[in-house]
């Protein structure tokens, strides 16, 4: 339960909100590199933070991501051209470069075009390839931090696989799915054992075994680590251990040899966000199967309305609900796929839930206290100036786990190096 | 794909802002009965001053010692209480552990919240000295562990769960 006032100040994330104000701290997900494939690309409209931005690619492969608004008379850009070096809006030919300069403004006198240029500027935001992802930093250029050191993001390409997909709830509730690991005994008890990017793992069968776990969170530097205990053989415990890093990382714990796979929860505005979802392998590439399983929207990934990001199972069409496959047990909640069983639950709620009305019990600790941190953090900044954690890019140098310890281990010791990314070395998974 | 019109009951409809106005709304659902127990002398200190604090209901209790069978608790208000008897119509208990708490009261409280299958929690509260030995003792009996760094945090995580 949270109360309204503390409700709202985790979910608005617009200009000049302090949970706004947060997530400018960081370097986040805007967009996936392919929808920039090329210099001098069709320009892509993007909201972040509530801010209509637009996103190009120029001739020289600068990349740029300003407001989505010529400061003429406010004509959308996306129906600029994008040649020579610029975007340029096709209404009166005004041109930005990838900073939002104005550079050109063809209508005037060449006596006063410099100087009325110089004066023209669109609000703009720094874009940078880092995998397959571009990133951008909506904050205080002055406190721009390190570039982000995500393992995902900085293995050789072929170890690595992004993708992205509209959620039409607030991003909070979205990451909470994240973090609240008792419901994939129930809701993906389906994919555990079909999914190509889940299944033959021994872990599994624990996970289906024992659908009463015991949750243990351990603060760290980032966020939180959320250790979910189900009993193992005799004297053991499978551990899976979920890195949280503040605002909006979350990584799943792996299955045997599979790629590990989490997500990015990106507010684009209140009542919408965006779910970046990757793989990654540390120490091999992704098999073509994988791939391929990958693209076809399974494991974290999903289809998708043909040439959108919109997933093909969406509210419009009740998420293709399947009564039947519910029924037999080939899904649990008859909504087909990981990704999708948990998007349809958490739009159930409402664009923005009510958390003064729900009833958490003690498996929501980890929940309760990711909501307490980011109360926390957001008050610290808002009046002090604390830069948040996350922020630092050694933070961010986290891997999740699957492990079988000892009863009396606790899991942060029994882990040890296995939580942290240790590069050329395989990740620790049962 | 067939498109599908947009009913009365579906998702399209169902999920947006404005029909969220038309969710039943009661006051509050039975009311949760809840324990909250300080397992050592640091960590009373810390329920005594929350026990002052307005709650949903919930009992602010101190492990006093073993019993056969049992363990005699100290109310934050003042007497004595039997922990079986203070479990009768639980259905949550939190205890509350610095590095000093002994792993006898966690096992105590915990089995009896097992036996009688009431949800139970266990926050450890920075304090003198290293807290591995609480955090083992409680795992085996809490149903959720939390390691806190800020003592500050356990009031917002009993009004979490409603005590």
């Amino acid at each position: 339960m949270l109360k309204q006032e503390i409700n709202e100040l985790l979910t608005q994330t617009g200009p000049g909100t302090p949970m706004g104000a947060l997530f400018r701290q960081y370097w986040m997900p805007a967009l996936l590199a392919d929808e920039l494939p090329e210099n001098d690309c069709p320009p892509v409209r993007v909201k972040l933070l509530s801010e209509r931005l637009i996103a190009f690619r120029d001739t020289e492969g600068r990349y740029g991501l300003m407001d989505e608004f010529c400061a003429h008379r406010g004509v959308s850009l996306w129906f600029g051209r994008n040649e020579e070096s610029g975007l340029r809006c096709t209404y009166h030919g005004w041109k930005y470069d990838v900073t939002g300069q104005c550079v050109e403004i063809p209508s005037e006198p060449d006596e006063r075009h410099s100087s009325l240029c110089e004066k023209i500027k669109l609000t703009s935001y720094p874009l940078v390839k880092i995998g397959d992802v571009l990133w951008t930093y909506m904050g205080d250029p002055q406190a721009t931090p390190d570039l982000p050191q995500w393992e995902f993001a900085r293995v050789p390409a072929e170890q690595s696989y992004a993708s992205k997909r509209w959620q039409e709830c607030n991003w909070l509730q979205a990451l909470e799915g994240g973090i609240d690991s008792s419901h994939v005994s129930w809701l993906h008890s389906g994919g555990l054992k079909s999914d190509p990017l889940f299944k033959g793992a021994r872990g599994n069968t624990y996970n289906l075994a024992d659908r009463k776990p015991f949750f243990e969170v351990a603060e760290a530097d980032g966020g939180l680590f959320i250790g979910v205990r189900r009993n193992a053989e005799e004297g053991h415990y499978y551990w899976r251990i979920t890195p949280w890093v503040m605002p909006a990382f979350t990584m799943i714990p792996p299955r045997g040899d599979h790629p590990i796979h989490g997500h990015f929860w990106i507010p684009i505005d209140d009542e919408n966000c965006w779910v970046f979802s990757y793989d990654y392998h540390p120490v091999r590439p992704l098999s073509s199967e994988e791939r391929q399983a990958m693209k076809d929207g399974h494991g974290v990934h999903n289809e998708y309305v043909p040439g959108t990001y919109r997933p093909l199972q969406n509210k419009d069409n009740d998420y293709l609900m399947d009564r039947e496959a519910q029924k037999r047990g080939v899904t649990y909640s008859g909504v087909k796929g990981i990704a999708m069983q948990d998007a349809s639950l958490q739009e159930s709620m409402g664009p923005i839930v009510d958390r003064t009305k729900e009833r958490l019990v003690s498996t929501d600790g980890g929940i309760i206290m990711a909501r307490r941190k980011l109360w926390r953090a957001v008050e610290a900044l808002r009046d002090e100036g604390v830069r948040p954690p996350g922020v630092d890019v050694a933070h961010q140098m986290v891997r999740s786990a699957a492990v079988v310890l000892p009863k009396d281990q606790s899991f942060v010791e029994g882990c040890g190096d296995a939580l942290r990314v240790r590069p050329g070395e395989k990740h620790a998974s049962v | 794909m067939q498109p599908q019109p947009t009913l009365l009951s579906s998702c399209a409809r169902a999920t947006t802002a404005a029909e969220t106005r038309y969710r039943i709304s009661c006051p509050e659902f039975t009311r949760r009965d809840s324990r909250v127990i300080a397992l050592d002398e640091q960590a009373a200190d810390i329920v005594r001053q929350l026990a002052g604090q307005p709650w949903s209901g919930g009992h602010f209790l101190v492990f006093e010692s073993a019993l056969p069978d049992d363990a005699l608790l100290r109310p934050a208000v003042g007497g004595t209480a039997l922990l079986s008897e203070e479990l009768d119509g639980a259905d949550a208990v939190v205890m509350v552990a610095t590095a000093q708490a002994s792993a006898e009261a966690a096992s105590i409280i915990g089995n009896a919240c097992a036996a009688r299958s009431i949800m139970s929690a266990g926050l450890v509260v920075p304090g003198v000295g290293s807290v591995g030995q609480v955090v083992s003792a409680l795992r085996p009996n809490a149903m959720v562990l939390v390691v806190l760094q800020d003592a500050g945090d356990v009031p917002e995580l009993l009004s979490a769960l409603r005590v």
